[in-house]
């Protein structure tokens, strides 16, 4: 190749690597669009039918609920609701709305829209309404007057307006329009919304790429000043980690969900990134197989829960993790701290001692997620961990339906399965009744515990009224759990988002489902 | 010949039959719960009794399968459970942008490939050659994926030349709809922006997906020049002194090249199924992200669908191919 050549090519080169300057703000005029990137796509809006992390996130973006959940720790605040009573015997609750609430059409949002979707939630017997299920039934809600609901419950239930947060309100003129047979609209609202939130749709791919305008008179109002406020959001659902890593990088995307630690701490490197770090909420556990195996004896995951060297789950997390320091999410109401194991070799001995295989010798089989590195990381701290009480482990990965699936049922449930829970409200009883008999053949009860006085406890503190009671009533459930050992409890994870530092206004909220974010403050900083 | 097409058609038949039993057999023999999965993480028995209710998932699997060989013979692929979407219309959504992506990746790999196979061939051993042959085991033996991930690296984000993935900008307007292939629909509605905008999304998808291919059909193409340029014909025309570039691009390509195109009509079938990997690091909303989700949330029926799609055009071409040579070698017909 001759010189000229070669600088001719050169020259060709530079001039392409400036055709397009890349990193730059989407923008609609001269408001931005912010866009948010996630793993997980969006198959259905509607809100009775689903909810995960990104199909509220987005639900959150076109619906307004009665109360909301706000701060840290996460308190109750209203919403749609401006004002809410509960009766003495704790059976009825009285909700005002809002007089400014309208949905995004101009249609009122009055009582009775209140009442046709919780209505519809709990006919549809999807999604949210087993969190209401046993409490509610659709005829005993009542709009008195334009302004205020009644709902009327089965049984006193004091966590019930911890619920209402997840149950949105959709406008029944434009569901009733849209209506396919018997369908309550569903068909309809998977890809079209009828609410009064703060977005409304513009384009939508529930595989790829959701884009989302402002709708600027929202009844609520913005919380930045009007010159700040995005002209709309846009969720791009993308799979794997390192690319959505590179589109933040290349400032096609503002803020990213999901990323790897490793990424992460990179990202930190960058200029021009923010990475978040805040305490999360979602526990892991290894579930331990109380009904099938060897770990059915309570001696032997005793043996286990102190072998395990919990340090390591520090370590893995690069730092970024807190060991739980009792069985309850540190979200939940009536939590209370106990005295956990640790690794301690000779209180596992003893416990081995003890169980019907004091010499070890067998194989436990520990099931992850198939490609969580974390998970499978934990897993080898694990095997490293039994090694001393002679016990060998088999770490399986799998994906997460087959995991599940298999974890139904004592019979084919695994040893040891690892388990995040995440828990969606501060209800004590959500997660109470997670040790409860009536838990088993749920992810979050592959435990498959079965213990009669967990199960009266359960059922008596979910209608206890009287507060101080209550609680103490949880605290004893907290410390039988950790005495009958279903679960090694590990850890909760940081929750961590990467963003470009022009992103205002976020605020973690540890009730967030794993990457959800509240996109409604967030906006880009001018200049 | 009509008997001969009429054979292979009832092989493809056959065929279909048996993928479609398969698929279900699979689909069916995994512990995975699609209705608990899609019910939720938190759902009682009586939800996930009534997506399975509404599903038809609580009846025996022979009448599943049954409802399911009557639904496609009647033009339907059923529901995803995750979205209650029909699959069928997911796919006429989705299909497009595949086709999209695999007629560029063949298209390139035709372009590049089958010069740089006669180049090797002509130049044989030379160094020029042995960089075409190294090129030609890259392409073949560098995974897909790692590949993807190095361009979006070094081409994106390093050099900021084209965009990481999807199809189009994100808050960009699509063109109208006339074939559901963004780049074409943009070309024929003349909104020359968004073909540009469409063409630089595909240029990094469309190349990884290209490279095995461009690969094979190098190779192929140079094996089969290198025999061609030393048959007696060749040597006849040479010594009756015909022009080296006639010789080289008229007389032996066209010599070489009918196992080239089998290798194309084959290609296209594989480029289909290997989409999946391409589309979901370069988010591409085509069927193989489509699958991917559907298959993470043990969605069975849209993974059903996707492969009943590639396998019928899998056939297809693998059928166009037999027919050409059919068509071209009338010897082949019984075989």
């Amino acid at each position: 190749m001759q010189r000229r050549d070669f600088l001719l090519g050169a020259g060709g080169l530079v001039a392409a690597s400036s055709l397009d300057p890349a990193f730059g703000f989407e923008r609609e005029g001269n408001r931005r669009i912010l866009v948010f990137s996630g793993n997980q796509p969006v198959p259905i809006l509607d809100p009775h039918q689903r909810y995960d992390w990104s199909t509220r996130m987005m639900q959150r973006c076109l619906y307004d609920a009665l109360v909301r959940y706000d701060g840290t720790p996460a308190r109750v605040i209203p919403w749609l609701a401006e004002s809410w009573e509960t009766s003495a015997d704790g059976l009825t609750w009285t909700f005002k709305l809002a007089a400014a609430a309208k949905f995004n059409n101009g249609d009122a949002l009055d009582a009775e829209a209140v009442r046709f979707s919780f209505a519809r939630g709990l006919r549809l017997n999807k999604g949210i309404s087993w969190m209401l299920s046993r409490h509610l039934k659709p005829e005993k809600i009542e709009a008195l007057d334009a302004r205020t609901v009644r709902f009327t419950l089965e049984r006193p239930y004091p966590d019930f307006i911890a619920f209402l947060p997840l149950w949105f309100i959709v406008n029944p003129k434009q569901v009733l329009a849209n209506v396919d047979g018997d369908d309550d609209g569903q068909k309809w609202l998977t890809a079209n919304a009828a609410g009064s939130g703060p977005f409304r749709i513009r384009r939508w791919d529930g595989q790829t790429v959701m884009s989302l305008e402002a709708v600027p008179e929202y009844w609520k109002g913005w919380p930045m000043a009007e010159a700040d406020r995005p002209a709309g959001v846009i969720f791009r659902v993308m799979r794997e980690s390192a690319p959505r890593k590179a589109a933040l990088q290349r400032g096609e995307v503002d803020i990213a969900a999901g990323l790897t630690p490793d990424d992460l701490e990179q990202l930190e490197r960058v200029p021009g990134m923010v990475v978040t770090n805040d305490p999360g909420a979602a526990p892991f556990f290894i579930m331990m197989n109380t009904q099938k195996g060897p770990t059915a004896d309570l001696n032997l995951r005793k043996a286990i829960a102190h072998a395990f060297d919990y340090d390591a789950l520090i370590t893995i997390h690069k730092g970024d993790a807190r060991l739980l320091d009792g069985p309850f999410p540190v979200v939940t109401a009536g939590r209370i701290a106990l005295d956990m194991p640790r690794r301690d070799l000779d209180k596992a001995r003893a416990f081995m001692a003890r169980s019907a295989t004091p010499q070890g010798g067998f194989e436990l089989e520990y099931l992850h997620v198939a490609g969580h590195e974390v998970q499978r990381q934990i897993g080898l701290v694990l095997l490293n961990a039994l090694q001393p009480l002679g016990i060998r482990v088999n770490l399986v990965g799998q994906p997460w339906p087959t995991l599940i699936g298999r974890g139904a049922n004592p019979d084919t449930a695994a040893a040891m399965t690892a388990v995040y829970v995440t828990p969606v409200t501060t209800s004590p009883d959500t997660v109470a009744s997670q040790y409860a008999s009536s838990a088993a053949g749920q992810f979050w009860g592959i435990h498959h515990l079965r213990d009669a006085r967990i199960d009266a406890m359960v059922a008596e503190a979910a209608v206890e009224l009287d507060a101080p009671k209550r609680r103490e009533m949880y605290a004893a459930i907290q410390r039988r759990v950790l005495e009958l050992q279903p679960a090694v409890f590990c850890m909760t994870a940081n929750q961590r988002w990467a963003m470009r530092n022009y992103v205002r206004g976020f605020a973690n909220q540890p009730l967030n489902l794993t990457g959800e974010v509240d996109l409604f403050p967030l906006y880009a900083a001018r200049g | 010949m009509l008997r001969y097409l009429a054979r292979r058609l009832a092989y493809v038949g056959m065929m279909l039959a048996g993928l479609v039993l398969i698929t279900f057999v699979i689909s069916n023999v995994t512990p995975a719960d699609p209705a608990a999965l899609a019910a939720g993480p938190d759902a009682t028995p009586e939800m996930v009794a009534t997506l399975r209710r509404e599903y038809g998932l609580d009846r025996p699997l022979p009448q599943q399968f049954l409802r399911y060989a009557d639904d496609l013979l009647h033009g339907r692929l059923g529901r995803s459970i995750q979205s209650g979407n029909e699959v069928a219309q997911d796919l006429a959504r989705y299909v497009p942008a595949t086709l999209q992506l695999v007629i560029l990746a063949m298209g390139f790999a035709c372009a590049v490939g089958i010069p740089l196979g006669m180049l090797a061939a002509v130049r044989r051993q030379s160094w020029l050659d042995h960089g075409i042959r190294v090129l030609a085991v890259s392409g073949v033996a560098l995974p897909a994926f790692w590949i993807a991930l190095l361009l979006q690296l070094v081409v994106a984000v390093w050099w900021g030349w084209l965009p990481t993935g999807g199809m189009l900008s994100i808050a960009a307007d699509p063109p109208p709809t006339l074939t559901g292939m963004v780049l074409f629909d943009a070309l024929l509605a003349g909104e020359w922006g968004t073909f540009l905008d469409a063409a630089r999304h595909a240029v990094l998808p469309a190349l990884v997906l290209s490279l095995p291919c461009l690969a094979s059909v190098l190779r192929v193409n140079r094996a089969e020049m290198i025999e061609v340029l030393g048959s007696d014909h060749i040597t006849a025309a040479r010594a009756h002194g015909v022009a080296p570039g006639r010789l080289v691009g008229r007389l032996a390509l066209k010599n070489a090249m009918l196992p080239t195109l089998a290798m194309i009509g084959l290609r296209f079938g594989w480029m289909l199924g290997s989409t999946v990997l391409v589309e979901t690091v370069f988010d591409w909303p085509g069927i193989g992200l489509y699958a991917v989700n559907s298959a993470i949330a043990a969605d069975f029926k849209p993974v059903m669908g996707v492969t009943l799609v590639i396998g019928f055009l899998f056939m297809l071409s693998n059928l166009l191919v037999d027919l050409a040579y059919g068509w071209l070698d009338p010897r082949t017909r019984g075989a």
